[in-house]
């Protein structure tokens, strides 16, 4: 069987305003079966949006992007914008940061919501009003405040009403780029709850792009870690928390707040991430890495299988005697 | 209600500025040095008493107060005062320049938005191209252009083609109205045509940077991602967004047109109120100047209302 959707060798640069490149993404390879959930995790700036982005085929002019990304099995990266545009929504939907404009301020929730259903001939007129109604609800929104404006409602409720629409043309991927970002605590909760449940009801493949581990551990069943630009870890959650192949899915892991113990003090990782505007030599991890060795300053690790579905991308996987852990 | 509370609000606070700017008007032509008086009497041998008899004549033997009621009270029935120039109400002057000047700067406008929010929006989308690169160029030359040396050289271009000055043909006798409408639509397109290029350059350069802003916005990447077409993003999305702006400004600078296109109906003879303008100040015809301001005034704040009504209707977040 094919996979649903599978990112093969995914590179995107960014044009630069001094005539420089900006190398975001960088062989990206990962992919998502039905109903599986994929959480997408790493620091700021690492290219989570960018990889996501580049999948829908939404980069903005300035970005570039090769490799292939196949729909169940077909390549939709490879016609442009109009071999693209019927997947979306249809295929693979998403779901953007809370705090972000996601909705026109000037159009109601409803309509919005209804523009996509009429766009995908899901429906039309009063059946596709029927249907946002029912979407509302089942997001827990009163179907009677589709005609409400996204300023009238609360972030929480706002960010509801753009899962209600990403659900609107029943996709067989959702993308959460970072849902619960800029929303309390326990709004926070009910989305992810929200989110685990119609998940569960719909059959949807979920990637969840986010910096939050503990999220990842509640929602997601697999894990990819990026870092500069490309996935150094892959496995499934339980695997990368107990038996991480590269130091940087371990330092993240340990540099995690536990509200459990709240003695354990938090560690950091020190420095930061290498500039993507120049290349890299080496693994990029090197200089912040606690066990680097000698061909970490000269030879860049690529993603291996190290495990029965896990994959790793660390030189220290090439010692057979010393598993970095 | 939300609507009907803001529409009196706004109206209120409009007809209230109209109230202070009049009464700042009125001040204003006090404050000048020397009166009517003054300077009429300033004839060789003017006695005492024909000082008097002028003063009781102007009313100005009355208290300021008092003369500032009288103003008020004769405004209030559209008296506007009497032309020193042709010795007509000012009213009757200025509705008749008023009316002239109407569709002439409709014309120009209407091309200006038009025309100006097409190339605004392209330039938008199509940002980085030379596309772009030849609209914002074009924009910022006829923007930049002096306006009455852009008539002068329409003027150039055109002699002989088109009328080139004044509003009819006085050697058309007993006109049907078709003729005469045809006489004063030729005569109404070079100065239409100056006022809409130079406003065309400032509408583009306003509608590609509102745009601009717009396709920014987070909604639009959700649109794309919907599957939008670039023409529906814009339509249903970006343009509703970016007029907000657009409202503001076009509305803003129609104010001063209506009462203020001075340069080009200077050029091309054009009867309107900014010709009456200009007359008036060469002929130092206070009153007929006085009756102009007021309609500036009027006229910018009539449309800064337009425009809060507009932005209001625009814009869902406004209460
Ligand atoms: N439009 C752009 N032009 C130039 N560089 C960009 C652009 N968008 C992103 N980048 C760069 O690409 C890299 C990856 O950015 P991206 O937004 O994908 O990171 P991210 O992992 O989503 O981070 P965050 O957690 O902050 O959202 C960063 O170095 C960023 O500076
Ligand atoms: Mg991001």
């Amino acid at each position: 069987m094919t996979a649903l959707l599978q990112v093969e060798d995914l590179h995107v640069w960014f044009d630069l305003q001094d005539g420089g490149e900006l190398h975001a993404v960088q062989g990206v390879s990962v992919g998502v079966e039905r109903g599986e959930r994929l959480g997408l995790v790493g620091e700021s700036g690492c290219g989570k949006t960018t990889t996501v982005l580049a999948l829908m085929g939404l980069l903005p002019p300035s970005a570039s992007a090769s490799g292939r990304v196949l729909l169940e099995g077909t390549d939709v990266l490879a016609g442009g914008e109009a071999s693209m545009r019927p997947h979306r929504w249809s295929d693979v939907a998403i779901v953007f940061q809370g705090a972000m404009n996601a909705l026109n301020p000037v159009r109601t929730i409803g309509s919005q919501i209804v523009e996509a259903i009429e766009l995908h001939g899901e429906a039309g007129g009063k059946a596709a009003r029927a249907q946002t109604g029912e979407l509302l609800e089942s997001v827990g929104i009163p179907a009677a405040r589709a005609s409400r404006f996204p300023h009238e409602l609360s972030g929480g409720m706002r960010q509801r009403a753009a899962i209600a629409m990403a659900l609107s043309c029943h996709p067989k991927v959702l993308i959460a780029d970072e849902p619960t970002t800029a929303l309390d605590v326990m709004v926070q909760a009910q989305i992810l709850e929200l989110l685990d449940s119609l998940c569960r009801d719909f059959g949807l493949a979920l990637i969840l792009v986010t910096h939050d581990l503990p999220v990842v551990a509640q929602l997601c069943d697999h894990g990819a870690v990026m870092y500069a630009g490309e996935i150094v870890e892959r496995g499934l959650v339980d695997t990368l928390y107990h038996a991480p192949r590269h130091p940087y899915t371990r330092l993240l892991f340990a540099a995690t707040p536990d509200l459990g113990h709240e003695t354990e003090e938090i560690v950091s990782i020190p420095g930061a991430p290498p500039r993507l505007d120049q290349p890299l030599v080496g693994c990029p991890f090197r200089p912040r890495c606690d066990s680097a060795f000698e061909p970490c300053a000269t030879s860049r690790p690529l993603l291996r299988r190290v495990a029965d579905r896990h994959a790793a991308a660390c030189h220290l996987n090439d010692r057979p005697s010393q598993a970095p852990g | 209600m939300r609507g009907a509370d803001y529409v009196v609000k706004r109206t209120a606070f409009a007809l209230v500025t109209i109230f202070v700017a009049v009464s700042i008007n009125f001040v204003l032509f006090r404050l000048a040095p020397g009166s009517a008086v003054s300077n009429l009497s300033r004839v060789p041998h003017a006695t005492q008493e024909l000082r008097q008899a002028l003063k009781r004549q102007f009313g100005l033997d009355k208290s300021r107060g008092r003369q500032y009621l009288i103003y008020l009270e004769q405004l209030t029935r559209g008296n506007l005062g009497v032309s020193f120039e042709n010795e007509q109400p000012v009213s009757t002057n200025l509705k008749t320049a008023i009316l002239n000047t109407l569709p002439m700067v409709a014309l120009g406008t209407l091309f200006a938005i038009v025309v100006g929010t097409l190339t605004g929006v392209i330039a938008a989308w199509r940002r980085g191209t030379p596309i772009e690169g030849a609209t914002v160029t074009t924009a910022l030359g006829f923007y930049s252009m002096p306006t009455h040396w852009l008539g002068l050289m329409l003027v150039i271009l055109f002699t002989g083609i088109l009328p080139t000055g004044g509003m009819t043909n006085d050697f058309l006798i007993n006109p049907s109205f078709w003729t005469h409408a045809r006489d004063v639509l030729s005569h109404m397109v070079l100065p239409s045509l100056t006022l809409g290029l130079v406003l065309f350059g400032e509408y583009t350069l306003i509608v590609r940077s509102a745009m601009l802003e717009t396709l920014g916005e987070d909604y639009i990447l959700t649109a794309r991602a919907k599957g939008l077409r670039p023409w529906a993003i814009i339509r249903k999305h970006a343009l509703r967004n970016a007029m907000l702006p657009i409202v503001t400004l076009v509305a803003l600078s129609l104010g001063y047109i209506v009462a203020g296109a001075i340069l080009i109906e200077t050029v091309f003879s054009w009867p309107g109120v900014g010709r009456a303008v200009y007359d008036a100040v060469l002929n130092r015809d206070y009153p007929m100047l006085q009756g102009a301001f007021l309609f500036l005034t009027i006229s910018v704040v009539f449309f800064n209302l337009v425009a809060d009504l507009l932005y209001y209707k625009l814009d869902p977040r406004i209460t």
